[in-house]
């Protein structure tokens, strides 16, 4: 049995264990604007990530993005996915399909679409002004409200998808009997459907969290020149500024910052309802 | 505590009918069987009383006060699912005391109370368990006593035994029935299950269909049941299509004169087509050389032994207390002549469906 693992086990490890290995032994050397990469064991790149304002600013930018995502996200998709798990109609896998839909769009063609929306010419603000709601264009695109709208617009689906398959396992008969024992639905949602919804919920939630720490195309593209997040910082490194120790030290504190909150994260919200 | 009243509940989804105006009263400390096949329509009533179904005509009136429109939170009613549907992530002190914390009764009184309910089903001292740590027939007693701690207007219970095995399910019926004596609820109970309806309640409402087809006491339907569908759904029956021919004669679709009683029924005796009502277990039987009667099976079932007999073309079961060893009925077997006879008030003349 433990052979089936190999051709997938294989795959791993040339594809992603070798060039992590690789790319943490870069991260440790020394970068000269001649030579490029110098080779040297030293702790220098991870030193300057750290310090320099600049890059604990575009690292918050990326915590305060994946973290008000993946909250909207769950907001969003909660709903939804109860709707998708109780459906009981022959449109329920039609509806699936639709939840499904967006991923059809890759990143670049979606933001192309936002773009086209949100921009100073784009359709809301020509219909804004058209109508006389408003005198100039509203700043709609190179913000954060419309990368945070882009992303949830792509994470949503994985979101509701993770969410709906927890639900569809919570007896309905619970929320009936709690119901029947007097429980308003709020109390019904509170006290049965989110506690029993919890291990979704992590699930969910860890998946959209580092979808969101990691996106590229759509900060890119909706956020403009003046809003970074780490992993176009990464890209910038490696390509343009050719630093190549310096991008696979920001990539491993990119790595090792979405780990230690998604584990702590999951930790803390499991550990809370498992008490109450 | 109250009285539960079903005034002509009718429940439609496009153009079939689930549940055809059913009317009923359960009396305060009355315990009623809603009995039938799946899809009768039994569980769509039971939910209605509950308030998970809406009505599509009709009323619900639970303590005198009609709560057609009253969602279910806001019903005093107890229910015990078919699945128990306890609460998986709460413990069993915590799924008794669901309700009364949604009642606003204190913590004392409310620990107070769910111990006794625990009490009630025996089960104090697993109190802190979850419901995955407790056998079948525990949980169904949690479930009873999550329902019972509220003191409901009235108590539901949907297929209550079917997930227990046989032997427990005697035990629990018993306990169930005599919690609903003792706390004189008013109960309205869901079953398929003729014998645990006849052993549990006081009166039964046998639904076909959607629609009632018999309510009465166990004795009543039994003996008197009013329609063909009645007597083959309580107790087993032979029924014989045929005709009436005199007052006291019965021919058989198949050329057999049977006799009968047609005056034994109430109201006029069918003239056209109609079905003569046998129960196995009134039907005598003795061996005769002579008798017109064969014997065409016998099963033996302990302390009764069943014969499928023929007669003249009609195929009868009769079911007798086997017979002591020794006794000619013991040596009957397949192929040999018997004698029927039955007392012509037990066959009852029925309208052909």
């Amino acid at each position: 049995m433990a052979a089936l693992v190999l051709p997938a086990g294989l795959l791993v490890v040339m594809l992603l264990v070798a060039p992590m290995a690789l790319l943490a032994r870069i991260s440790l050397n020394r970068f000269s604007p001649t030579e490029l990469m110098v080779e040297a064991t030293t702790a220098e790149n991870y030193w300057r990530a750290v310090q320099d304002p600049y890059y604990q600013q575009v690292l918050g930018t990326t915590l305060g993005v994946a973290l008000g995502c993946t909250v909207l996200a769950l907001a969003l998709g909660f709903p939804a996915a109860y709707w998708l798990a109780r459906m009981e109609s022959r449109w329920k896998s039609l509806a699936t399909i639709l939840v499904l839909f967006p991923l059809l769009v890759g990143n670049v063609v979606r933001s192309a679409g936002w773009m086209a929306l949100l921009g100073n010419e784009g359709a809301i603000n020509a219909a804004l002004m058209g109508a006389g709601i408003t005198g100039g264009p509203l700043p709609l695109l190179y913000n954060g409200g419309a990368v945070v709208v882009g992303i949830v617009a792509v994470v949503l689906p994985y979101m509701i998808l993770t969410l709906a398959a927890v639900i569809e396992g919570i007896p309905r008969q619970a929320e009936e009997a709690a119901a029947n024992l007097g429980g308003r639905p709020m109390t019904v949602f509170r006290r049965v459907v989110l506690p029993l919804a919890l291990p979704g919920v992590v699930a969910g939630s860890v998946l959209v969290f580092i979808l969101c720490m990691n996106a590229y195309a759509t900060p890119v593209l909706l956020g403009g020149p003046q809003f970074k997040m780490m992993a176009p910082a990464v890209y910038d490194q490696f390509v343009r500024g050719n630093n190549w120790p310096f991008g696979a030290a920001l990539a491993f504190i990119l790595l090792a910052v979405t780990l230690v909150l998604t584990v702590v994260g999951s930790t803390l919200l499991g550990r809370r309802y498992r008490a109450a | 505590m109250g009285s539960l009243v079903l005034e002509a509940l009718s429940k439609r989804y496009g153009s079939s009918t689930a549940v055809e105006r059913v009317d009923l009263e359960v009396t305060q400390g009355e315990m009623v069987a809603l009995l039938g096949p799946s899809g009768c329509g039994k569980t769509t009533t039971l939910r209605m009383v509950a308030g998970f179904i809406p009505p599509t005509a009709g009323r619900v009136i639970i303590g005198g006060q009609d709560v057609t429109h009253t969602p279910p939170y806001a019903r005093d009613t107890g229910m015990v699912f078919q699945s128990y549907a306890l609460f998986p992530h709460m413990s069993v002190a915590q799924n008794v005391a669901f309700g009364l914390e949604m009642r606003k009764v204190g913590r004392a009184e409310r620990d107070a109370r769910v111990m006794e309910a625990l009490r009630l089903v025996r089960l104090d001292h697993l109190a802190d368990r979850l419901p995955r740590q407790l056998s079948g027939g525990q949980q169904q007693r949690v479930a009873l006593a999550r329902a019972l701690v509220v003191n409901p207007a009235v108590f539901l219970l949907d297929e209550p035994l079917s997930n227990l095995d046989a032997k427990l399910r005697g035990e629990v019926r018993m306990e169930i029935r005599a919690l609903q004596q003792r706390l004189g609820l008013t109960t309205l109970i869901v079953t398929h299950d003729q014998e645990e309806a006849l052993t549990m309640a006081d009166r039964l409402v046998v639904m076909e269909r959607g629609r009632v087809r018999q309510v009465g006491t166990a004795e009543e339907l039994y003996e008197h049941p009013a329609d063909p569908f009645v007597a083959g759904f309580v107790g087993r029956c032979n029924l014989i299509p045929g005709r009436l021919e005199a007052a006291d004669a019965f021919r058989a679709e198949s050329g057999a004169l049977l006799h009968c009683d047609s005056g034994a029924a109430p109201g006029p005796a069918p003239t056209g087509a109609a079905l003569l009502a046998l129960r196995p277990e009134r039907i005598g039987l003795a061996p005769d050389p002579a008798g017109r009667a064969r014997i065409t099976a016998v099963t033996y079932l302990g302390a009764q032994t069943e014969y499928h007999v023929e007669q003249d073309g009609t195929a009868l079961l009769v079911a007798r207390p086997t017979a002591p060893l020794g006794d000619p009925l013991r040596r009957l077997a397949v192929g040999d002549a018997v004698v029927l006879s039955w007392d012509a008030a037990a066959a009852r003349l029925l309208p052909a469906e």
